[in-house]
């Protein structure tokens, strides 16, 4: 009866509106995470601003586990959440390694 | 439009297409206001225009206006970037009219007859009733005609000219645009088959095809309004293109969760949604990034003027990169996953998220467009912020913004109240209807839709008077 | 002149872009293959010889449906039943049956349902969803619809109330007259009891439970 083991989950009450909550923020947070990064990497920003969008990227990594444990999310979504996580870290790097990269080129 | 600085026909088909394309968001945001009304008064027009005439009104008239100002975006981008006039522009404009025609039609055709038998006459001539593609299936076939010149122009002008990065994008694109309306148009018994190819084309369009047009228009705007670096904002594309259909295409598993479709569109469904907000971010940036870039390039010429030559399209353009983060991303997010979808599926969170993402993703930049093509149209150098277009946009966004939320709150008390607490039967809907947060929700939902509206009457006087308008440079 | 570095090659994202289309249109492809043999519509035999289909055929109006926890999926899942009268009849044939699916499906396109109503939980939010409408207690012996239309039955309250919505208001919202005729009226029902029996993943979650979900055998 190993089929017997999953267990019908339910959102309790009064856990929708802190996954809703968190879940908005992940990508509030995560949108500022991005943002801060680009901003210093423009120049609009001083450069110690870098270590408040790393701290963002954790708020993002924090309402992830957040909404992913109150909404009962199973093994594969987990993944999928934190494949999402790394993703959303790396992504700024990428974006400016690429477009630094052009910019050299092509201007220099 | 008497002194008119346009001397290609393209753009100037253009100009007819943005025309159009304003008259109907008038219309669509005119029927929202009355289905707005009926939320707060439930007797209002009823039985003479109710709630569902006026709201197959409103998003017919949202989709059809976004196709038209996107045929529109294309005609006037098309002559810039490959260098040429567009080929076979006389059919282009034969065909506009034949458009026009055809959807006056289909929309008298709602307004006065409405509903017809259950039968394939009224399918065939007065509704098809699938949500967004409503329009008969005459009206189907007449729209594939339409959309298959305008890929025509497009192809011929794209191989006779230069073709550029953003030209290729924009055949690729339109070409399956066109293609995936073929999958809305058959008539099936089971519904959930019914279901299943209906999101090809509403998903497939609006999360897939419609995204890679913005990312196109906004390489063209970025290039055009700010002097973005042309191989930069084409490789940006690329990758745009990449992320979004590499995202975008599989998550429509997020709407194959309840249709009857199989259990494992919740993996699929689950992951391509986490995965679906990153290129709208990477979006941003990007907008952010070349801003910084091309101003501070400036700055080092020792330049301190900015380097925007068109600044309400390009407030818009901002508005769009920002909407579409918010829109498509945050409000899409919060409600994607199976585990939470199985609450808040069918309810005012989908409408809230609908508002905000049609607005902040397509209708942005589209008016951006019709700002960059009001510019050329009247010869001017620098299109400066005038009180009209500030006052437009702060009060259309804030507007739409307003409702996403009122829209929202109205959701967070369906799913507690009708879905969770309650199990979604037909006494568990009204109860929740019925709540104070509910009724709240909904009238500050129809003010500020009201402001939206008084938002849109400024810009169109905006974008009317900017021709005789001396404040801008020309 | 820097390196030419491969990340910033226009080709290669060009490339990169049409494999990633390609690989993620063909995934599709193939998903839609392996649904649409899943979801395509069952035959009289599968219901006789109780073969479960995600889509039962339309005979199904001549059996009874209910809506069950079905803890190995973990969720609620639609459960057919003994036979049932519907229209005082348990006998539809399959062209029979099919050919009241068919007048249903074409009704609930040529009347708009879904621009006030959720079908599937698509549609609009001004009316209640419709996906179970046919097991909604409110319909059953005990709801308030059939004291309501005068009717024993409950595809007949359903009738009643689809031609004539404006006498029996339920709310201030009320459903307007489209002018369905008593045949168009007998296909919605069949239509929308054919629905109920669809299996949707455990969608809409806990249907009914307030008042007692309605119990099969």
């Amino acid at each position: 009866m190993i089929d017997q083991a999953i267990v019908h989950t339910e959102i309790a009450l009064d856990d929708f509106l802190p996954i809703f909550v968190s879940s908005a923020l992940v990508l509030v947070f995560g949108g500022v995470y991005v943002g801060i990064y680009t901003a210093v990497k423009v120049k609009f920003l001083k450069p110690w601003a870098m270590s408040i969008a790393y701290l963002f990227w954790l708020l993002t990594a924090y309402c992830l586990y957040v909404m992913g444990s109150l909404m009962h999310v199973g093994d594969f979504t987990a993944k999928a959440l934190v494949v999402a996580a790394i993703g959303l870290f790396l992504l700024p790097f990428a974006v400016y390694y690429m477009q630094h990269q052009v910019h050299e080129e092509n201007e220099h | 439009m008497a002194n008119n600085h346009l001397t290609s026909e393209s753009k100037q088909l253009a100009t007819w297409y943005f025309t159009f394309a304003a008259i109907l968001f008038g219309a669509q945001l005119l029927f929202g206001l009355v289905a707005a009304i009926q939320y707060v008064m439930p007797g209002f027009l009823y039985g003479l225009l109710d709630f569902s005439i006026a709201r197959i009104l409103h998003i017919n008239a949202l989709v059809v206006w976004m196709v038209f100002a996107m045929f529109g975006s294309v005609y006037w981008l098309l002559p810039d970037e490959t260098g040429i006039e567009t080929v076979g522009i006389k059919i282009g404009k034969l065909i506009y009219w034949v458009f026009v025609a055809a959807i006056v039609v289909v929309v008298l055709v709602f307004l006065f007859i409405q509903v017809g038998p259950a039968d394939d006459t009224t399918i065939w001539f007065i509704t098809e009733g699938r949500e967004y593609i409503e329009a008969p299936r005459w009206a189907d076939w007449g729209i594939v005609v339409v959309a298959l010149t305008f890929v025509a122009n497009l192809f011929l002008t794209g191989m006779k000219g230069n073709r550029s990065g953003i030209v290729t994008v924009l055949m690729a694109d339109m070409i399956a645009f066109a293609g995936l309306y073929l999958a809305g148009m058959f008539f099936t018994d089971n519904i959930s088959v019914d279901q299943y190819w209906w999101w090809w084309v509403i998903h497939l369009w609006v999360e897939a095809t419609w995204e890679v047009f913005v990312g196109a228009i906004a390489a063209y705007g970025l290039i055009t309004m700010i002097g973005a670096h042309r191989k930069v904002v084409e490789m940006w594309l690329w990758i745009e293109v990449a992320m979004l259909f590499g995202s975008g295409i599989l998550g429509m598993g997020h709407h194959y969760f309840w249709i009857g479709t199989p259990e494992y569109w919740w993996e699929i469904g689950a992951l391509f949604s986490a995965l679906e907000p990153l290129p709208l971010v990477a979006m941003f940036v990007h907008v952010l990034y070349d801003w910084g870039k091309t101003q501070g390039a400036e700055a080092e010429k020792g330049n301190t003027r900015s380097v925007i030559k068109n600044k309400p399209a390009f407030t818009w353009f901002v508005l769009n990169a920002f909407g579409n983060f918010l829109g498509a991303g945050v409000w899409g997010f919060f409600h994607t996953l199976p585990q939470v979808n199985l609450y808040t599926h069918g309810t005012q969170f989908t409408s809230a998220h609908g508002h905000l993402a049609f607005f902040g993703a397509y209708a942005t930049i589209l008016v951006g467009m019709m700002y960059i093509a009001v510019q050329g149209t009247n010869g001017i150098k620098v299109l400066k912020n005038t009180k009209a277009s500030i006052w437009a946009v702060s009060m259309i966004s804030g507007g739409v913004m307003g409702m996403t939320v009122a829209l929202t709150i109205a959701g967070y008390v369906q799913v507690l109240v009708s879905r969770a607490q309650m199990g979604a039967t037909w006494a568990a809907y009204f109860d929740g209807q019925s709540g104070a947060w509910f009724t709240q929700a909904m009238d500050w939902r129809l003010i500020m839709g009201t402001i939206t509206f008084l938002g849109f009457i400024l810009l169109a006087k905006d974008l009317l008077t900017t021709g005789k308008n001396p404040v801008h440079e020309r | 002149m820097a390196n030419k570095s491969v990340w910033s090659d226009n080709r290669f994202w060009q490339r990169s872009a049409t494999w990633v289309t390609g690989f993620a249109s063909i995934l599709l492809i193939w998903l839609t293959l392996d649904t649409s043999a899943q979801i395509s519509m069952g035959n009289d035999e599968d219901l006789k010889n109780g073969v479960q289909k995600r889509v039962p055929g339309p005979t199904v109006i001549n059996y009874k449906i209910t809506y069950e926890m079905d803890a190995k999926r973990g969720h609620e899942v639609p459960v057919i039943g003994e036979k049932e009268k519907f229209f005082g009849r348990d006998d539809y044939s399959e062209e029979e049956a099919g050919a009241l699916l068919h007048l249903g499906k074409l009704g609930e396109q040529a009347k708009n349902c879904m621009d006030c109503h959720t079908i599937l939980g698509n549609g609009a939010y001004y009316a209640p969803d419709l996906t179970k409408a046919w097991i909604d207690p409110a319909w059953g012996p005990e709801g308030a619809m059939q004291a309501l239309t005068g009717k024993n039955t409950k595809e007949e309250a359903m009738a009643e109330f689809l031609q004539h919505p404006d006498q029996y208001p339920t709310h201030a919202r009320m459903m307007p007259d489209l002018g369905i005729t008593a045949k168009e009226a007998k296909g919605l029902v069949a239509f929308l009891k054919h629905m109920s029996s669809i299996d949707t993943n455990g969608f809409p979650r806990n249907f009914g439970k307030m008042q007692g979900a309605v119990n099969g055998k």
